[in-house]
């Protein structure tokens, strides 16, 4: 019999890190809340053969079944409309009492649940005891103590648990509320039974004492049975002198205080913890900003300077450069391949692909260091730390760590939106998070650094500069639209005890992102530089289709003279950068390798350093500087596009994001162009005007009055629907 | 170390900090304070929140 096992909890309670232990499978594990924002299958291990196959399903952090963020709604949905065979829930054993509250709702379901008390050798290292035997019978279900992290425990667990979900013993609640409170329970539950699956009685009857709207949407009871609930619901409210959701709460805590005092042994505390100690200094008023810049700096230093430049460097001029390219050419040539066919594998595939891989080792580098700062805990500080900063332009703190990691990649900064509970902020954070320069736009910066200005040192940092800008502005500008009315949400976050990550977690992180980095050089990119490589050199020459000797008589010449026109105002109207920006949608890092490829030098390093002296040539200063600003504020590349798809749920917010993203790039880089031209040439033109006109509608639009929406109602973009 | 004596606020979010452990007659204890941004432990767990919301709990 197949059986299907959820796994849930409170975020951080090391959900992920059992799921992994149980099933041999290897998901990052963050030590920041939220780290999960979708649920994730694997099979239990050793229950993979058809006959006795057990399914593990690990969901997202939750802290109540009443849900409040996008992941609440995530596992909850699943938990009530799938009805997994049993749940697992797992505890931090540190921190029951909060902990509990999820329990004591959980059992409520019907589904047999199983409770795993995780982190146990930190209790026992505390010096606590904790009468295992007394809990479960407090709680009513079977209680297992593990450590996910050192692996004890856990096989039992997944034994147990697999026979939980086979016999199909549902748990029965060991808790009871007041007696008025059971009174009105049991009255609801009458008055439901029918309407919803005989062993959700209990649970629906005690949403809907709560009033929660989404299950009294989803049950669609008529008008006179809900009046008729709410009766009961308002005459045990007076009687507790507290509104129906508090009193639940309340009962809850009450009983779970109980229950610990029963079970749990607990040494006195010291006054202050060592995550304590460190917050005190880390997240201290005056040293908080500096120390984050410190980090960053040092973050940003070794990944894209010294380290990562060094590994880089290398890859491109000796991996790539000395050995693998001429071995190609040679080793082919040799074999006697003819001419195109050398051709496209040397100058279109191998170049334009190692273009790409030989950025990996910096990617790596500063994946790695991501990864260190979100599994130590310092990232879920940082939030805390940007939070009055960021909410002066319309978005929470929250928005920093989507942005922070979308320095690196901007597919799993998107993803990171997702613990934004407040639809605005998240969608704003979503549309903003990609002006930030991504790693594959760094090739792009020193391209046009190193061909137009010297190397000068103020362009790569000016590159960011327009991002934050770009993300500031919008904030200002969004935030007063109509689709962005009222305030940024509320910000509450848990932050997670400090602790040093392992070695194992980091790399495996920095391998997983690094990865699907490759993987998009093995196929869209290699896909593309095959395309760009045919379109360039085949084409009409001689009135005949053959491969071309002048490329300007080329497919892409035609495809990219076609579209050239749009880019003129901005300054590049012409057909190579215009080409060149078109297969940046594809993957940002094509747009050096495209430059390679069109101005006839097979491979380039990294930062393009042999076309620079006919990029110089073919654009002016300014006219590349605005090719380079149209390149970090544009729509992303195609996957950072899918993930904005999946993230905003919804074609038309989409297409506002999109659209949004590559009208701002139009506009900067036209003003850009313009008025850069005035100041250097003195040319003057209806550009000229445009750009002016353009600069007093941004301005009138930063600054306009505007007033806050004073009634914020939290409209949710995912509509949780139960299915019953 | 402050006792709560009520935790004020929208339904949704009272609810929230209710499941956070923010519930009256709970305990709480400032850590850190940025611009009126709390860090503050409450039934043995960190937790960041903002002013707005820091002046719904009532201690």
């Amino acid at each position: 019999m197949k059986v299907k096992i959820a796994l849930a909890g409170n975020p951080n309670s090391g959900k992920t890190t059992l799921f992994n232990a149980l099933t041999g499978s290897n998901q990052f594990v963050g030590n920041w809340p939220g780290v999960t924002v979708e649920k994730k299958e694997g099979r239990l291990k050793g229950h993979s053969d058809k006959a006795d196959e057990a399914v593990l399903v690990d969901l997202p952090g939750i802290y109540s079944l009443s849900p409040y963020t996008l992941e609440e709604v995530v596992s909850r949905n699943f938990l009530i409309g799938e009805r997994p065979d049993a749940v697992i829930n797992i505890i931090d054993g540190t921190n029951l009492e909060r902990n509990l509250y999820l329990t004591t709702q959980l059992t409520e379901l019907g589904i047999p649940v199983i409770v795993a008390i995780n982190m146990m050798d930190l209790v026992r290292k505390n010096g606590e005891m904790l009468n295992v035997e007394r809990l479960s019978k407090d709680i009513g279900c079977k209680v297992v103590e593990i450590s996910a992290l050192k692996g004890e425990g856990i096989e039992q667990l997944a034994e147990r648990a697999v026979a939980l979900a086979r016999s199909g013993k549902k748990t029965v609640p060991a808790h009871s509320f007041d007696g008025c409170v059971e009174h009105a329970i049991a009255h609801i539950e009458e008055a439901i039974s029918g309407h919803v699956d005989k062993s959700m009685e209990r649970w629906y009857a005690i949403k809907l004492f709560e009033r929660d709207a989404k299950v009294q949407e989803s049950l669609k009871l008529d008008a006179e049975l809900l009046a008729h609930i709410e009766e009961d619901i308002v005459s045990c409210e007076q009687e507790m002198d507290d509104d129906s959701e508090s009193i639940i709460t309340g009962e809850r805590y009450n009983y779970i205080g109980s229950m610990i005092e029963d079970c749990y042994t607990k040494r006195v505390r010291q006054q202050m913890s060592v995550s304590d100690k460190i917050d005190r200094v880390v997240t201290n008023r005056f040293l908080a900003l500096p120390i984050f810049a410190v980090v960053m700096y040092i973050v940003y230093y070794v990944s894209v300077t010294t380290v990562g430049a060094f590994l880089t460097d290398w890859t491109n001029d000796t991996l790539f450069g000395e050995w693998i390219l001429p071995g190609a050419q040679s080793a082919l040539e040799q074999i006697g391949c003819s001419d195109w066919m050398v051709g496209l594998l040397v100058d279109g595939i191998v170049s334009g692909v190692g273009a790409v891989l030989g950025f990996v080792p910096q990617m790596l580098v500063l994946f790695a260091f991501l990864a260190f700062l979100e599994s130590c805990g310092y990232m879920a500080r940082i939030a805390f730390i940007m939070d009055r900063i960021f909410r002066k332009f319309g978005l929470s703190g929250k928005s920093f760590i989507p942005m922070l990691i979308g320095t690196g990649c901007g597919v799993p900064g998107i993803m990171a939106s997702r613990t934004i509970e407040n639809d605005r902020d998240r969608k704003m954070t979503i549309m903003t998070t990609t002006f930030i320069p991504c790693g594959a736009k760094l090739p792009i910066i020193a391209l046009i650094a190193g061909a137009l200005f010297d190397g000068a040192p103020w362009v790569a940092p000016s590159a960011y500069f327009v991002g934050i800008a770009a993300i500031i502005c919008s904030g200002i500008m969004l935030k007063k639209t109509k689709l962005f009315a009222g305030d940024p949400a509320p910000f509450v976050m848990e932050l997670p005890a400090y602790h040093m990550p392992t070695v194992e977690n980091v790399l495996r992180s920095m391998w997983e992102r690094g990865w699907s980095f490759i993987k998009k050089a093995g196929t869209i990119i290699l896909v593309s530089t095959i395309f760009v490589w045919f379109a360039q050199s085949f084409g009409i020459e001689d009135g005949s289709f053959c491969m071309v000797e002048d490329m300007n008589n080329s497919i892409l010449a035609g495809i990219g003279s076609a579209v050239a026109w749009i880019f003129t105002p901005l300054g590049w109207g012409d057909w190579k950068a215009a080409v060149a920006a078109i297969t940046g949608l594809v993957a940002k890092e094509n747009v050096v390798g495209t430059f390679g490829i069109l101005y006839g030098f097979g491979e380039v390093a990294e930062d393009g350093a042999e076309v620079w002296g006919s990029l110089a040539g073919s654009m002016s200063a300014v006219a590349a500087y605005s090719f380079l600003v149209f390149n970090l504020l544009c729509a992303p590349c195609f996957a950072a596009m899918g993930a904005i798809m999946r993230e905003m749920n919804n074609i038309r917010w989409f297409w506002y994001a999109i659209g949004y993203q590559t009208g701002l790039a139009y506009v900067v880089s036209l003003c850009i162009y313009q008025v850069g031209t005035l100041l250097t040439a003195g040319t003057f033109g209806i550009g000229t005007i445009a750009a002016f006109v353009l600069i007093a509608c941004f301005i009138y639009l930063l600054v306009r009055p505007h007033k806050e929406s004073q009634d914020l109602t939290v409209v949710r973009s995912v509509q949780g629907k139960l299915s019953a | 170390m402050n006792q709560i004596r009520k935790v004020g606020g929208k339904e949704e979010t009272r609810r929230f900090l209710e499941s956070l452990g923010f519930v009256a007659g709970g305990f709480v204890t400032v850590i850190s304070e940025i611009n009126g941004n709390l860090i503050v432990n409450v039934k043995e767990s960190r937790v960041a929140i903002d002013k707005e919301m820091a002046a719904k709990i009532m201690v």
